[in-house]
């Protein structure tokens, strides 16, 4: 997810070709390829700038939706939907299956085990994702950067926070039998959600700042971050 | 009479060659950039420079190729040579086309016109699907992960920020 303003003007992409089973696209406004997952223009008159990265969510449907009723959701195109072009309903379990062929392997880990990425500056580890089901909310320090990952009440949807506020950094645990989830800080005993807002509490209307975060297989993070490190569970 | 005959002799190796380095520059980058295949930094420099530069170059080929086919077509009085001149210039044609085409929009057809649902009425994605979310100045969009993986991207501004979407 990419901002598209680069020195002043819009551009607009176009898928253009594939590097190593990533893809490029390319600005109609000056032909220049860009790399997807790195955001940075690999030829052309702009070769070496980096788009500004727009942190998302990965949420299933149903969680996004309690969150924001008054939202909007991109529709699928009629033709190509006839066509049958889309991936199926399964889709997911199906490339589960579907064997790996990237040179780098690293064997760490089974090659499609599902992990979450996290980045804080050059720092990157993968969090297993049964790991995080097992023991979320997870407390941990990326980069020096205290980090908070809690996974929502549908058991899919990850989310990664700085826990570190107004320069204190907080120890959070999960509020026993709250449905929605609450988090409870130990410093001050405020309560959170899970969109890392503080809603009881001396806290109460703060922020915890949100963290790049991808779901992605094991293998395919480390291709594109070799220096990853990972996660165990019961690191603490 | 000797002098004519060497003249289209060398009339006629020009234009294979001519339409044969067409073909090379056109059609290289489509190997290259092959999925499933390992790329190298200089495969894409070259890639992109022969991407960049054929829709001029086979222009070019094909302007050049007609003077010589004219030339060698009024010369001739054999219909096997005019029909050969033909054929040539087939493969030529073709990818002085191909070379203004984007393949892969073939493979995966781009949303040309993005539109989008409120969250109630979104019958088409169902609550165990995962999304992809962008939030800014309070709106919130969704975008499918089935309908992406296809796609692999689409523009949208959200809360007044220009983005491209990706996966």
């Amino acid at each position: 997810m990419w901002e598209t303003t680069v020195n002043g003007r819009v551009l607009h992409f176009h898928l253009a070709g594939i590097n190593n089973q990533n893809f490029i696209m390319r600005d109609d406004e000056t032909g220049s390829w860009w790399q997807q997952i790195t955001g940075e223009a690999i030829q052309g008159p702009l070769k070496g700038q980096q788009l500004v990265s727009v942190i998302h969510d990965e949420l299933t449907f149903g969680l996004w939706k309690k969150e924001n009723p008054q939202g909007r959701v991109l529709k699928p195109d009629e033709a190509i939907e006839r066509a049958g072009k889309y991936a199926p309903a399964d889709w997911e379990a199906r490339m589960l299956k579907v064997p790996v062929a990237t040179a780098t392997l690293d064997n760490t880990l089974e090659p499609r085990t599902l992990v979450v990425g996290i980045k804080v500056g050059d720092a990157s580890r993968a969090y297993p994702f049964d790991a995080i089901v097992k023991q979320s909310p997870v407390l941990d320090d990326l980069g020096a950067q205290p980090i908070v990952i809690v996974l929502g009440d549908d058991k899919k949807s990850v989310r990664a926070f700085q826990r570190t506020v107004d320069g204190r950094k907080l120890e959070f645990f999960a509020k026993p039998n709250s449905v929605p989830l609450r988090l409870t800080d130990a410093e001050t005993g405020s309560e959170w959600d899970f969109t890392g807002k503080a809603i009881a509490g001396p806290m109460n209307g703060k922020q915890l700042q949100k963290l790049y975060a991808l779901n992605d297989y094991w293998f395919d993070w480390k291709t594109y971050n070799p220096n990853t490190t990972i996660y165990q569970l019961g690191n603490r | 009479m000797i002098n004519k005959l060497a003249r289209r002799r060398i009339a006629w190796l020009a234009l294979i060659v001519i339409v044969l380095f067409a073909i090379a520059i056109v059609a290289a980058p489509v190997w290259i950039i092959q999925p499933f295949r390992a790329q190298t930094e200089k495969g894409i420099a070259v890639s992109y420079l022969m991407r960049r530069w054929s829709p001029y170059v086979t222009v070019g080929a094909l302007i050049i190729s007609f003077v010589l086919v004219g030339w060698i077509w009024s010369g001739s009085r054999r219909w096997f040579a005019k029909a050969a001149l033909i054929i040539i210039l087939l493969p030529l044609l073709a990818v002085t086309w191909f070379s203004r085409q984007n393949h892969f929009e073939w493979m995966f057809n781009p949303l040309v016109h993005t539109a989008y649902a409120k969250t109630n009425d979104a019958n088409f994605v169902n609550d165990s699907d995962m999304v992809l979310v962008v939030t800014n100045n309070g709106e919130s969009v969704a975008y499918p992960v089935r309908l992406m993986a296809y796609h692999h991207l689409t523009q949208d501004v959200v809360g007044g920020r220009a983005i491209v979407a990706t996966y």
